[in-house]
Parts: C-alpha cells; sequence; structure tokens
C-alpha cells in the first residue's frame, strides 16, 4: 500500500514574478512578485478570480512556465531551472488530460514506466493506486468509455502513483456537476490527507477551498492578496478584497467618532457602535465595516436597541428562500444590505415590502482601512 | 520549455534538409537565369523576342482563370449537392467516389479519354452525334479536360466550408422572415465566400502548373509555360531557357499562392469560428427542390462525363484500337505485363519507400511547427511548403540543375525521385498532423512531461500514435502521388529508373493509345485499392478513442 510516509516535502517561492508579452500590447504582470511557503504535507489552495495569476503561479511551480524573476524550491533544493520532468510533482489538470490512445491502466503506468520500473512492480502499484482511487477493475478501459468523475480519478491516480514530493492541482473539479464536485472534493481531502503530500490546489471556487485547504491564498492582480486558514480569512479580512471575496458581505462606510480606553466609536447609519481595538486609529479617520450577512438579525419594525447593539429601521426590497435559511436583500437608509436568516420554519419568513428593524451586533463587526 | 535539448537538434536536420532539397535548387534555378557572368537579365529577355512564348505567358494565365472560374462553379453546385440538399448518406458517398477519381488518376486520364470520345474520329462526336468538324485540340479541349481533373479540388474545400456553416444560422435566418433564396444570397453564401475564393485559387493554381493536359491537348495552336519550359530542354537542350521560362511561371504561381494564403488566413478560410459550437441537427432547408434539380441535372452531367471517359479508357485498354478495331483483346496488358513490368516495379518501389519517408517527415515538421517556438519557425514552414506549392515544372527543372552534376549528381536515381515526392508531397501530412494536434489538448503533452518523460520521449510515446490518423493520411497522399505525379519528375528519370507515368506519356506520343490506356487503368486500381484500404484503416483509427484526421485528399 502507498504509505503516509513523510514524503511531502516544503515549497517556498521567494519573489517570484512572471510577465507575458502579447503581439503589439505591452507586458502583463501576470505574477508579481509571489512568496509563499507550503508547509510539507500541508494543502494550500491558490484562490482569486480568473486572470489573478493562481494558474500562472502553479504552472510555474510545475516548471511549465519559467519565471522572469525569483526562486521556487521544493524541500531546500532550488528547482527554478528544473525541466519539468525532473522535478518529481503530480499535476493533476483541469480537462484531465488523459491520454486518449492509452488504457486506465497504461495511462497510470506512464509515469512509472518512464522511470524504468520492473512490470511486476508496475502491475502491483497501479493495481494498489486504483483501489485507492476507487477504480479497481477499470484496468482495460479507455478513457473516453469512463465518466467525468471516473476520468477524474484516473487523473488522480496517475498523478500519485509516482510517489511525488509535490502534488499539484489545476481547477480540477470545475468540469464536474454541482453534486459531484462536493463528493470527490471529500474524497481528494481524504486522498491528501492519507497520503500527507504536499499540494497546491488552484481554484475559484471559495466553497471549495474552503472546504478543502489547510491554508488559503487569496489572489489578486498576479499578487497574495492574504494568506489564511479559512476562518481567518472570513473573520478577519485584511481588505475589501478579500471580505468579498471569502464569503458574502457588506461593506458600510463609517468614520472613527471617538476613542476611549481601548475602544472605539464608529460611525453606522445614524447611530455608533463600540468595538474593541484602538491602536493605530485617529479621530476622523475613514472607515469601512465588514457586516457580514448572517450577523444582520432582522426583528420587528418596533425592536429596540441591547447594550453593543444597534437597531435601524429597514425595508424588504426581496427575499430567496433556500430552506434551511432565508436570504433577505433590505434596505437601509438608501442602501441595499444582504442579510440571511436562519431556521426560517420556526422564525418566520418576511415578506418584500415589510417593513423591519435591522439588528447588528458590535462583536460581529470587522473594521478596514477605508483605502483598502 | 525552451531549453529542450530535443527540440533543437530536430529543427536543424529538418532545416538542412529544407535547405538541401528546396531553397538550394531553387537558388541555383534563379542564379541560372539571372547570372551569365553577372548579373544579367538577358535570358528573360530573349523570351520576349519569341512569339511562342509570350502567347504562352497569355495563354496560361487565360487557362488558368477559366479553369478556375469553371471548376469551382462545378464543386460549388456539386458541394452543395452534397451538403445542402439532404442526400442520403449513400448518395453523398457515391457522388465522393465518382468525383474522387480524377484526384487519383494519372495525369493524362481524362485528355486521353476526351480524344477518344471527342475526337476527330470521336465515340461521341463522330460515332453518336456524326460531327466531323469538332476539334478536341487547343484551348477548349484543355479547359474541358481540366476542368473535369480538377473541379473536384473545388468540390473537397467547399464541401468543407459548407459542412461548417451552422444551419442553425439559415434557421434563425428564416425565422426572421427571410425566403429561401434570401437566406442563401445573405446567409449561406457570404459565410462560403472565403471558401468560394480559396477554392477558385486552388483550381486556378493546379491548372497553372499542369502539364501533361496541355502538352496533349493544347498541341501547337496553345501552347502554355509548363510544356514550353520541357520544350525548351527536352527538344532544344536549352537549359537556361527552360529556367527563364521557369521564372515566368513562378511569378504568377507565387502570386496565386500568395492570394491563397491571405485569404485563409485573413479570414481562417470560412467564419465557422464566430459561432463556435454548431447547435443542434436541424433538417437543412436553403434550397428549394427546384435548385436541387438544377444542381442535381448539372452534377449528374459531370458525372456522366467522368464515367464514361473512365469507361473509354479501359475499353480502350481491352480491345485493339479503340474506334478503330473493336476486337476485344489483351495485348496491351500483355505489353504492361512484359515490357512495362519494369516501369511498374520502379514505381511501386519508390512509392513505398516514399511512404514511411514522407510521413514521417510530414509528423514531425506538423509537430515542431504546431507545437514547439523556435527563431524562424515560421520561415521554415513557408519554406517547406516551397516546393508544394511551385508548379511540378519548375521544381523538376530546379532539381535537373542542381543535381545534374558533381558533386551532387542524382538525376536518374531513385534516391532523387524519392526526395522529389517528400518534399512536393508532404505537405498533406503535416497540415494533418497540424489538424490533429489542434485536437489535442497541450496538457496531454504536459501530463507526460509532468510523469518525468523528456520531449523525445513524450512524441515518441504520446504524440505519435495520436497523430497515427495523420500518419496515414500523410502516406496514403505520398502513395497516390508517387504512382501518378508527372510534371517534376519528368526530368528526374532515367533508363535505370522510369516510371509509369512516363511510359503512358510515351504510349500518347508514340500513339499506342491502348497501351497507355492499359498502364493508366493499372494505376488506377492500385491507387483505388490503396486509397480503400487506407479509408478502412482510417474509420478503424478514428473509430478509436482520438480525433479524426480530416479527409484523405483535402490539402
Amino acid at each position: 500500500m502507498i504509505q503516509a510516509a513523510a514524503r511531502g516535502k516544503r515549497l517556498t517561492l521567494e519573489h517570484v514574478s512572471k510577465r507575458f508579452t502579447r503581439e503589439g500590447q505591452d507586458a502583463v504582470a501576470a505574477v508579481d512578485n509571489v512568496s509563499l511557503s507550503v508547509e510539507p504535507g500541508e494543502l494550500m489552495t491558490l484562490l482569486g478570480p480568473s486572470g489573478c495569476g493562481k494558474t500562472t503561479t502553479l504552472r510555474m511551480i510545475a516548471g511549465f512556465e519559467q519565471p522572469d524573476a525569483g526562486r521556487i524550491s521544493i524541500g531546500g533544493d532550488d528547482v527554478t531551472r528544473l525541466m519539468v520532468y525532473r522535478r518529481g510533482i503530480g499535476f493533476v489538470f483541469q480537462n484531465y488530460a488523459l491520454f486518449p490512445h492509452l488504457t486506465v491502466f497504461e495511462n497510470v503506468a506512464y509515469g512509472l514506466r518512464v522511470r524504468g520500473l520492473p512490470a511486476a512492480a508496475i502491475r502491483t502499484r497501479v493495481g494498489q493506486v486504483l483501489e485507492l482511487v476507487g477504480l479497481p477493475g477499470y484496468e482495460r478501459r479507455f478513457p473516453n468509455q469512463l465518466s467525468g468523475g471516473e476520468q477524474q480519478r484516473v487523473a488522480v491516480a496517475r498523478a500519485v502513483v509516482v510517489e511525488p514530493q509535490l502534488l499539484l492541482f489545476d481547477e480540477p473539479l470545475s468540469n464536474l456537476d454541482a453534486k459531484l464536485r462536493v463528493q470527490m472534493r471529500a474524497e481528494l481531502s481524504r486522498l491528501q490527507r492519507q497520503l500527507a503530500i504536499t499540494t497546491v490546489y488552484v481554484t475559484h471556487d471559495q466553497e471549495e477551498a474552503m472546504a478543502l485547504s489547510d491554508r488559503i491564498a487569496v489572489m489578486r492582480q498576479g499578487r497574495v492578496a492574504q494568506i489564511g486558514t479559512a476562518e481567518e480569512l472570513y473573520r478577519s479580512p485584511r481588505s475589501a478584497f478579500v471580505a468579498q471575496f471569502i464569503g458574502r458581505v457588506n461593506l458600510v462606510a463609517s468614520r472613527v467618532l471617538a476613542i476611549t480606553g481601548g475602544r472605539l466609536a464608529v460611525a453606522l447609519w445614524d447611530g455608533s457602535l463600540s468595538v474593541p481595538g484602538a491602536d493605530g486609529y485617529v479621530v476622523g479617520q475613514r472607515l469601512s465595516l465588514v457586516l457580514r450577512p448572517e450577523s444582520l438579525t432582522l426583528l420587528p419594525e418596533s425592536a429596540k436597541a441591547a447594550e453593543g447593539e444597534i437597531v435601524v429601521p429597514g425595508i424588504v426590497r426581496g427575499r430567496t428562500f433556500l430552506g434551511e435559511k432565508v436570504e433577505y436583500l433590505v434596505e437601509v437608509a438608501g442602501a441595499l444590505l444582504h442579510a440571511t436568516s436562519y431556521d426560517p420554519t420556526r422564525r418566520g419568513v418576511e415578506p418584500v415590502g415589510a417593513r423591519v428593524g435591522i439588528m447588528c451586533d458590535a462583536a460581529a463587526v470587522r473594521l478596514l482601512a477605508a483605502d483598502s | 520549455m525552451r531549453r529542450d535539448p530535443v527540440v533543437a537538434p530536430a529543427v536543424l536536420l529538418v532545416w538542412g534538409a529544407v535547405a538541401l532539397f528546396v531553397l538550394y535548387p531553387l537558388g541555383r534555378l534563379l542564379i541560372l537565369t539571372f547570372w551569365d557572368g553577372g548579373p544579367s537579365l538577358d535570358a528573360v529577355r530573349r523570351l520576349g523576342g519569341d512569339w511562342t512564348h509570350r502567347v504562352a505567358l497569355v495563354n496560361s494565365l487565360v487557362l488558368a482563370a477559366l479553369v478556375g472560374i469553371a471548376g469551382t462553379a462545378l464543386g460549388l453546385a456539386a458541394a452543395l449537392l452534397a451538403v445542402r440538399a439532404n442526400m442520403s448518406r449513400w448518395a453523398v458517398r457515391a457522388l465522393d467516389a465518382v468525383i474522387l477519381l480524377p484526384l487519383i488518376s494519372p495525369p493524362f486520364t481524362a485528355a486521353i479519354a476526351l480524344i477518344f470520345a471527342l475526337g476527330p474520329r470521336g465515340l461521341i462526336s463522330y460515332h453518336v452525334f456524326g460531327l466531323t468538324k469538332v476539334n478536341i485540340y487547343g484551348l477548349w479541349g484543355t479547359l474541358l479536360s481540366e476542368t473535369l481533373t480538377y473541379f473536384p479540388i473545388a468540390y473537397l474545400t467547399l464541401k468543407a466550408v459548407l459542412a461548417n456553416v451552422d444551419p442553425n444560422l439559415e434557421d434563425s435566418a428564416f425565422s426572421l422572415g427571410a425566403r429561401r433564396w434570401r437566406v442563401f444570397r445573405t446567409i449561406t453564401l457570404p459565410l462560403a465566400t472565403p471558401g468560394v475564393a480559396n477554392a477558385f485559387l486552388l483550381v486556378s493554381a493546379a491548372s497553372l502548373a499542369d502539364f501533361a493536359t496541355p502538352l496533349i491537348l493544347g498541341g501547337t495552336r496553345f501552347p502554355v509555360l509548363p510544356t514550353q519550359a520541357f520544350l525548351q530542354i527536352t527538344g532544344l537542350y536549352d537549359t537556361r531557357g527552360g529556367a527563364a521560362l521557369c521564372f515566368l511561371l513562378l511569378v504568377p504561381a507565387l502570386a496565386v499562392f500568395a492570394g491563397q494564403r491571405w485569404v485563409t488566413e485573413r479570414r481562417g478560410g470560412s467564419f465557422v469560428t464566430i459561432t463556435g459550437k454548431v447547435g443542434a441537427a436541424t433538417r437543412v432547408k436553403s434550397l428549394s427542390p427546384a435548385a436541387v434539380a438544377g444542381l442535381g441535372a448539372v452534377c449528374g452531367l459531370v458525372v456522366v462525363l467522368v464515367l464514361v471517359c473512365y469507361a473509354v479508357i479501359f475499353a480502350a485498354s481491352i480491345v485493339r484500337g479503340l474506334g478503330a478495331d473493336n476486337s476485344l483483346s489483351l495485348a496491351h496488358y500483355a505489353h504492361v505485363f512484359s515490357g512495362g513490368l519494369r516501369a511498374v516495379r520502379d514505381t511501386l518501389i519508390v512509392a513505398v519507400i516514399c511512404m514511411p519517408v514522407g510521413g514521417l517527415f510530414a509528423v514531425v515538421l506538423g509537430f515542431l511547427v504546431s507545437r514547439t517556438q523556435f527563431p524562424g519557425r515560421r520561415a521554415l514552414e513557408f519554406a517547406a511548403m516551397l516546393n508544394y506549392a511551385l508548379p511540378g515544372t519548375i521544381v523538376g527543372i530546379a532539381y535537373l540543375v542542381a543535381f545534374n552534376d558533381p558533386p551532387l549528381a542524382l538525376t536518374g536515381t531513385a534516391f532523387i525521385l524519392v526526395v522529389c515526392y517528400v518534399f512536393r508531397y508532404s505537405l498533406a501530412g503535416t497540415r494533418a498532423t497540424s489538424a490533429v494536434l489542434a485536437q489535442i489538448d497541450p496538457s496531454i503533452e504536459e501530463a507526460s512531461a509532468s510523469l518525468g518523460a523528456r520531449r523525445d520521449t513524450t512524441f515518441r510515446r504520446v504524440v505519435l500514435p495520436l497523430v497515427r490518423p495523420a500518419l496515414l493520411a500523410g502516406m496514403t497522399v505520398l502513395f497516390i502521388r508517387a504512382m501518378t505525379a508527372i510534371s517534376a519528375t519528368i526530368f528526374l528519370v532515367s533508363l535505370q529508373w522510369s516510371l509509369v507515368t512516363v511510359r503512358i506519356l510515351e504510349g500518347i506520343t508514340n500513339l499506342e493509345l491502348g497501351q497507355a490506356s492499359a498502364f493508366s487503368v493499372l494505376v488506377i486500381v492500385l491507387v483505388y485499392v490503396a486509397v480503400v484500404v487506407a479509408s478502412l484503416a482510417m474509420r478503424r483509427l478514428n473509430a478509436g478513442s482520438f480525433g479524426q484526421a480530416g479527409t484523405l485528399l483535402g490539402g
């Protein structure tokens, strides 16, 4: 059986940059001074919108592209100028890139044959790895005889059978339907933990990233915007971009009204809210308040605010009933806010046009400098 | 992937071969024309003084334009019928089979058949209609023969283009209230326009380069450039004059070639890319029943004419003297399988050697050009295409000039024949390779590299198996061309190595038309068998798990 040995190596990128030149245009920085480190056995996701440089970064780690500047090392060895085929990686492509002229067995065996393993060893290893991905008995089929999910598993089997130092995924689930995507996500996660191979995973789907990753690197315009666990990124985004990319959010313009005893009084709608953490702020400074939809509560119009809360009147302008929750669009002070209410069966559903009170809890509010 | 240790030597090897067997002979040809102890225009100027040569230039251009128009019109009619008339599968296949006959026949077939059918004592003109003043020699006979021979090129081109015009586009025009003729005029035809222009240029180029037809049907009253160049060299032993005539031919040939490249590259040959994925299959309704009937009548006539030609050739091969002594006789075949057997054997040997050599060359070139980056890639692509694009007469004379004397005295050897075919007819394989590779995502090769395979291993284990259909197509075209070519190789044959097509030409010039017909029938049968075998093999390959290589004879 393939063992969860300490096969994972640390991957580091130091100041890696890549520019692309299109004909008749100026060079565009696809990846701009990216530095990050993936610990042995860790799964890090590169998350970002299309064109943010995540795939280019992944392809440079693999060696399909050469960085213009910077250094990439695997397990302490500089691999920046090493050809792909010497890096000892496993790569799972978005379209799986299975060899259409080879059977499942030969596809998985390919890397082992290239390495010159004896036939008996190849047979054993391929059998084990097909077992691992849940495809025993598929050896003699051709890729075009497999479903999308099965092709996906073969692609993974082919990448891990060579016992790579580094496993790289390029949006591997984007060609699967929604249900299968969730199922494969769980399987990939289990497999990666079992094999303990250092893994870099590229996706634009934040839910996928949150479900799979030990840590997430959110990328934007060729740069790393923030690195952290899913929880850190959700709770403490350091920029409006990260706040908006991870989960849904209301960003409300605000400013510092007063600083007293380690607490800030910040403007919210017509009132003032007291939040902890005064360091580095000055009175009058402009801010954005990060209000997650689930921390806004719909109350009757007449509800009064308790200590540390604020309640404003609003009008329901839209709602989406999703079973376990209702997503409201509420107009407050001329702006539309997202508010999510859970367990509608018990709490009831407000109709469109209803006048409500919106309650915001100070403990759920995060601050962002206005220009971030 | 830039610093790959395998690509550079492969590029150097291909460049070296192209330089030696394409650029060097053409260079020698130009030097012979323009260098006489110093730069000189004498050779070209002398041509102007000769009435025949001046007329030959005009004739060549007029003929090319007329054949282009007639061939494209016929090809368009047949293509519309095949793609837009809801014909049954087997009917289209039958139409294909008949129309493709001229493409795989030896070059004189239509000409001989027309002499038999429409000559002074022709089977149709004299024996059926009792006409005595029909003259098949000259412009009209050459035009008819070349149109019959080359309209299949237009048919293939336009069929592909029309098949790519999404019928849903026509449907949406119908839904907006347009009637059939309007839909055809405003949607179908404009979408096919680049294809029509391309077909016209391809057919014109074929006519401009055609040497065999005018040699037989042109006679002295209708000289054209390729025949004049041939006669200048073989009749007058004036290589310099022949080279100068070649230059005269080179200019319009390159112009047509450049025009064709411009048309296909500017518009991508068609507008298919705009619509992307072809929508759900819909019944085509853009042709009215009357239009279908009209097209059917025209195409039916052409099909009958083609079939008559082949029936005549076959008849001529099995009677003593068609039209004069119609008694059955196998004398002509007896000759083919005794005195002529040597030429048959030589031709087969050369053709069979060409297939793997040229096929591999085509695939490697196609791979290098479409999947790797190196300085001078576009230049190599262009240079490798030159021998294909230029009329065979030019290539033949250039080879004669370059390889007749030491250090490279190669004319008359089997080697030079193989080289000539490989560099002239590999393009189909190269294009097929590019087409197949275009359907294979580059990530397939990256997957191989990520699993530890070097570029050469990837080529051998992944690319080569995937382009097998292209390799097969390329090798089939090489076989067909090697069996049927004459224009370039007539300058390169010798007593040691002769070819069937040369024997056919000798038969015609010695007025042994029966023998020529028997040779022709043999070539047609051999080539047809090869095409059928290749098609079956192709179907098996395409039925496998990977992309199609396109049509066997495309390009």
